[in-house]
């Protein structure tokens, strides 16, 4: 605990949580979105496409797209680590935070699989895929689905984090 | 007359209802809206992309096939959009962060219905594999984008630059 509060208390994270600036704490948030639309937007395509949807377009192409994902990922990771560090001893306590990173977790090594299996041997165009390719379409948008909303309630269940001054709780009236 | 429809609609049942009347109908609205986001923008995201060069091999026809997606994303973030304000209008109303989303999403709006009305698409929908858009549609692909960022930026500071939470 000792040690989330060094985080926490460090230039930096104090920088973060407390600056007035649009520049700390609400911009580092608005990358963490861009990535998530990004990077669960373009994997969802692909997904959509392997399930049938669009079966007339190629398959093979839609490779390119990892190199924006992986860009939206690392973005992600780095906003994350920001704001981790900003609310440490709130974060690392939450054990919505380790629901989070474990759906995260398991939503990257599919996206790695996806790539491995289904890129590698590219249906011919109009071709539906089966099998194991369409399992992990189908686990890529759970694990994805499953990573938005543990991450969007971390905000609602354990311990207050965020900027000061910023309740994100359920409203009262 | 916004005033009047906000304040009336803050009277309902489904106001109190989504601004903890019902405690997990706010977090599940925030998630679908997530998920809505996360739908729209990266449909819209591969067509755009595309239509400015990456992954040229994708025939535009068959591609644009997915949009009916993005639109099934941007309508779930009208429906959960409506019953956020509907929760709580006041802090949208006085919002600048909440007025410039409104215009970003208009201006996207107006961006959609120029690409149809002006017979673009139908000419995008000829776009073969390894062929260019013409520049008229890289236009429109590249201020959705922008476009498209823009909404998520003005949402992200709906706390910060205006008083939501």
């Amino acid at each position: 605990m000792s040690f989330l509060l060094t985080l926490e208390n460090s230039a930096f994270g104090a920088w973060v949580r407390e600056s007035s600036s649009l520049w700390a704490y609400p911009t580092i948030l608005f990358l963490h979105t861009i990535g998530l639309g990004f990077l669960v937007g373009l994997n969802a395509a692909i997904d959509l496409r392997i399930l049938g949807v669009a079966r007339k377009l190629p398959l093979a192409p839609m490779e390119e797209f990892y190199t924006i994902m992986w860009t939206a990922f690392w973005i992600n990771a780095l906003s994350g680590t920001a704001l981790l560090i900003a609310d440490a001893t709130t974060k690392f306590t939450n054990p919505v935070f380790y629901i989070k990173m474990s759906f995260v977790t398991l939503a990257v090594i599919n996206m790695v699989l996806l790539r491995r299996f289904v890129f590698r041997r590219p249906p011919i165009d109009g071709d539906r895929i089966a099998g194991f390719g369409r399992a992990l379409a189908i686990t890529s948008l759970i694990f994805w689905g499953g990573a938005i909303t543990a991450g969007r309630l971390m905000a609602y269940f354990g311990p207050v984090s965020g900027a000061p001054g910023l309740s994100n709780r359920i409203p009262t009236r | 007359m916004i005033q009047v429809f906000s304040t009336w609609l803050h009277h309902t049942t489904l106001s109190w209802a989504v601004a903890g009347g019902v405690p997990w109908i706010w977090p599940l609205c925030e998630t679908l809206h997530f998920m809505g986001l996360a739908l729209l923008v990266g449909i819209v995201g591969v067509l755009d992309l595309r239509m400015l060069g990456v992954a040229k091999a994708l025939p535009l026809g068959p591609l644009q096939r997915l949009m009916p997606w993005a639109i099934l994303g941007f309508t779930i973030n009208l429906v959960t959009g409506f019953l956020f304000f509907a929760g709580d209008p006041t802090q949208y109303l006085h919002n600048v962060a909440f007025a410039w989303k409104l215009i970003f999403i208009g201006l996207a709006g107006v961006n959609v219905i120029l690409f149809y009305v002006t017979g673009l698409y139908r000419r995008v929908d000829n776009v073969a594999a390894g062929h260019d858009v013409p520049p008229a549609a890289k236009l429109v692909a590249a201020v959705s984008l922008v476009l498209w960022i823009g909404v998520m930026y003005w949402g992200r500071m709906l706390p910060f630059i205006g008083n939501a939470f």
